[in-house]
C-alpha cells in the first residue's frame, strides 16, 4: 500500500557515493543469473514453452499418438464453421462482458455499502469466502439448490406456493452459471476496490463535502478518479481469469459422468472437450490447439485495448 | 489503516459520525444547502435497502456452509425433506465412508502433499529470482520481470496438450511426482509477480547498512531481505497452497488412478459414480466438507493475511 512512497525514495538516496555500496552492488550483480535461471528455466519449460508448441500443434492435425499432419490454417478455418466452437466462443465473451459488468457494479456498490457499516471487516470476509473454496464445490452446491425439487423450489412453493421454476434447463442453465460466477466473483473484487478506496484520504472527502458535493459527486470526482488505477488493474485481472473460469461449468456435468451440455461450454471446455475430456475423448489435439491459441490471441489483443483505454494519467496522493 | 467505524471522532467527521447512529444525517444540511439535503433524505431508504441486500447477500453465504455441513450427517432423504433441519440423528457414517469406501483419505494425503511440497519449491525457486529482479540494478531485470508475468496471462488449456506429451515423453502421465512439477512450475509466475512487486517496496536502507558492515549479497539476501520479506512471502505461500489445494484441470487431464486422485478428482468421481450406485447425497456432502473445511480453517486462522496478498497484488 505505500508502495508509490517506497519506489520513489529507493533510487535517489542510493546516488551518494558509498565505499560499502558499490562493491555490494558489483558482487550483487554475480547473484543475478544464478537467482534467475532456474525460476526462468521452468518458467520457460513448462509455461512459454508449452505456449510455442501449442502454437506449433495448432498448425496439425493430431491425435497425439500417430504422427503429426500439416494443415497449415485449416484447423481455424474449421473453427469458424463449427456451431459448438462458436457457442463457446460467444459464452466465453458473455462471462467477460455481461458476469463482468455484473461483478464491477455489484462490487462497487458493496463497496459503497459496506465500508459505512458495522462489522465491515466480517462482511468483508465472508464474500470473499468463495473465492478460496473449490469451484467443482460451488458447482455442486449452486447446482444442488436449484435443482427442480432443490432448496430455492421448496422455498418459492412453501412461501408462496409457486410452481417449481426449471432453473438448470436448457435454456436456463447458462444464465444460472452466469449468476453463479457474478456470487463467487464479487467477493475477490470487492476486497480489491474496497482496498483502494480505504486508501483514499479522508481530507478529499472532507473538503469536497465543503464545496457541497453529494454523494454522487463525491463518487464521481473523488473516490473514481482516485481510485482508478486499482480499477484498471482489476478490470484486466478479470479479463484474464474469465478465460480461465473452468471447474465451475465442468461440474454441471453432475452425475451424468459426461461434460456439461456443449451449449454451456466456454472456450476451456470447448479444448478440453475436444482432447481429452468426455465419455470418448476424440483427442482432435491440433484443432483444440488451435482454439486455445485464437481465443489466447483474441484475449491478448483485448487486454491491450483495455490498458488503452482504461489509462488516465495516475493521480499521485 | 482505516477506521470507518471509529465512532470517537463524530465531533470531527459528522458525515462518519452520521452513518454510525444513523438517524441525524438528516438534521444537518448545514454545508450542503437544499439540495444535497434533499438528496441526502432520499438516499436514506435506499441505502437502508442495499444494507438489506449486503447481510442478506452474507446471510447466503454462511447458510450455503451451514447447508454443507448439517447435510454430510444426514440421509439423502432427508437433505431433500428438511434441507434447513436439524438432522434428527447424525449419520456420521457418511464421513467414514467417503474416508475410507470412496477414497478421500488418499485423496487428501495426495492434495497436503501436492499443496504443500508444490508450493513451498515454488517459493522456494521464485524468491531468490524475485529478490534479484527487485533490487539488483541490471537492464534485463525489468524485461524479464514482464516476462514472467506474461505467464499469469496464459491460462492452463493452452500448455495441457503440449505438457501432457511432454510428461508422457518422461513417463510422468498418472504420476504425483509429475503433477507436483507442474504444480510448482505453473505458479512461478504468479509468485514472482507478487514478491518483486512486495520486495520492491521495502526499504533499501537496513540492506545498505549491512553492506556496509562487511555482509555478502547473499547473506544480505539471506539474513536481511527474506526475514523483512517475511509476510510476503508467508502470502503467497498461502495463497498458492489453496491455489493448488483446488487444483482441477491439470489433475484430471495427468492422473488417471484412482490412488492418485487429489480431493477435487476424489469428489468429481464420487459424483459420477452416483449414477449408479444410487444417490447418496449425504457422502456427497460429506466428501465436500473434506475438501472444504481444511480451507475453511486455513482462512479463519489468515484471512487478514490472505486477504492482504490479493491487495497487494491488485495494488500496484
Amino acid at each position: 500500500m505505500a508502495l508509490a512512497t517506497a519506489t520513489a525514495r529507493g533510487p535517489r538516496r542510493r546516488r551518494g557515493p558509498r565505499a560499502g555500496t558499490a562493491a555490494f552492488e558489483r558482487s550483487r550483480r554475480r547473484l543475478y543469473l544464478p537467482f534467475v535461471v532456474p525460476a526462468l528455466l521452468l518458467h520457460l519449460a513448462f509455461v512459454i514453452g508449452p505456449t510455442l508448441a501449442a502454437l506449433w500443434i495448432s498448425f496439425h492435425e493430431w491425435d497425439g499418438v500417430s504422427g503429426m499432419q500439416w494443415r497449415g490454417l485449416d484447423n481455424y478455418s474449421a473453427l469458424f464453421d463449427d456451431p459448438t466452437f462458436r457457442t463457446a466462443l460467444v459464452n466465453t465473451f458473455i462471462i467477460l462482458v455481461v458476469a463482468g459488468a455484473a461483478i464491477f457494479i455489484v462490487s462497487f456498490g458493496l463497496t459503497m455499502l459496506v465500508r459505512e457499516m458495522r462489522g465491515r471487516s466480517f462482511i468483508r470476509s465472508v464474500l470473499f469466502f468463495p473465492h478460496i473454496v473449490s469451484a467443482i464445490v460451488l458447482s455442486i452446491v449452486w447446482g444442488f439448490i436449484f435443482q427442480h425439487n432443490g432448496v430455492v423450489n421448496t422455498f418459492l412453493n412453501k412461501v408462496f406456493g409457486a410452481e417449481p421454476i426449471g432453473w438448470l434447463n436448457a435454456d436456463n442453465l447458462f444464465r444460472m452459471i452466469l449468476i453463479g460466477t457474478v456470487w463467487i466473483s464479487t467477493g475477490l473484487y470487492v476486497t480489491i476496490i474496497m482496498a483502494a478506496v480505504d486508501r483514499i484520504p479522508r481530507y478529499f472527502y472532507e473538503d469536497a463535502l465543503l464545496a457541497g458535493a453529494n454523494s454522487f459527486q463525491r463518487l464521481r470526482y473523488v473516490t473514481l478518479p482516485l481510485s482508478w488505477d486499482v480499477i484498471s488493474v482489476a478490470a484486466i485481472f478479470w479479463t484474464i481469469s474469465s478465460l480461465k473460469i473452468f471447474e465451475f461449468i465442468y461440474a454441471f456435468g453432475g452425475t451424468t459422468n459426461d461434460l456439461p451440455p456443449p451449449s454451456v461450454w466456454n472456450s476451456a471446455l470447448f479444448v478440453y472437450g475436444e482432447s481429452f475430456g468426455g465419455r470418448s475423448p476424440s483427442y482432435l489435439f491440433g484443432y483444440a490447439s488451435a482454439s486455445a491459441i485464437l481465443m489466447l490471441a483474441l484475449f491478448t489483443v483485448l487486454i491491450v485495448a483495455l490498458r488503452r483505454v482504461l489509462r488516465r494519467d495516475s493521480i499521485e496522493f | 489503516m482505516s477506521s470507518e467505524n471509529s465512532g470517537g471522532r463524530v465531533g470531527v467527521l459528522p458525515r462518519r459520525g452520521a452513518s454510525v447512529t444513523g438517524k441525524p444525517r438528516r438534521n444537518r444540511p448545514g454545508a450542503g444547502g437544499g439540495r444535497a439535503a434533499g438528496l441526502r433524505a432520499g438516499g436514506n431508504p435506499l441505502r437502508a435497502l442495499g444494507r438489506l441486500l449486503v447481510w442478506a447477500f452474507v446471510a447466503f453465504n454462511i447458510l450455503v456452509f451451514v447447508f454443507l455441513i448439517l447435510s454430510s450427517v444426514k440421509t439423502s432423504q432427508e437433505i431433500f425433506q428438511a434441507p434447513w433441519g436439524i438432522p434428527r440423528s447424525l449419520h456420521f457414517e457418511n464421513w467414514t465412508n467417503a474416508w475410507h469406501e470412496s477414497g478421500f483419505a488418499r485423496a487428501t494425503l495426495n492434495t497436503v502433499g501436492l499443496a504443500v511440497g508444490g508450493s513451498v519449491c515454488t517459493l522456494a525457486v521464485s524468491a531468490p529470482a524475485s529478490y534479484v529482479l527487485a533490487r539488483v540494478r541490471v537492464v534485463s531485470a525489468g524485461p524479464l520481470t514482464v516476462f514472467f508475468v506474461l505467464g499469469l496471462g496464459i491460462p492452463a488449456q493452452v500448455t495441457v496438450i503440449p505438457l501432457f506429451e511432454m510428461m508422457s515423453r518422461v513417463d510422468l502421465v498418472n504420476s504425483l511426482v509429475g503433477l507436483f512439477i507442474l504444480y510448482t512450475a505453473t505458479h512461478v509466475p504468479f509468485t514472482v509477480f507478487l514478491l518483486t512487486g512486495f520486495m520492491r517496496s521495502l526499504p533499501t536502507e537496513i540492506e545498505e547498512a549491512a553492506a556496509i558492515d562487511g555482509a555478502s549479497p547473499f547473506r544480505s539476501f539471506w539474513q536481511v531481505m527474506l526475514p523483512l520479506a517475511r509476510s510476503g512471502l508467508v502470502t503467497v505461500l498461502i495463497l498458492n497452497v489453496i491455489s493448488m489445494w483446488n487444483e482441477t484441470l491439470l489433475g484430471i487431464v495427468f492422473l488417471q488412478s484412482v490412488d492418485k486422485y487429489t480431493l477435487s478428482l476424489a469428489l468429481l468421481n464420487f459424483l459420477s459414480s452416483m449414477q449408479f450406485s444410487g444417490a447418496d447425497y449425504g457422502g456427497l456432502f460429506a466428501g465436500v466438507c473434506i475438501l472444504v473445511l481444511p480451507m475453511l480453517a486455513l482462512y479463519l486462522w489468515l484471512w487478514r493475511r490472505i486477504i492482504e496478498g490479493i491487495t497487494l497484488g491488485a495494488g500496484k
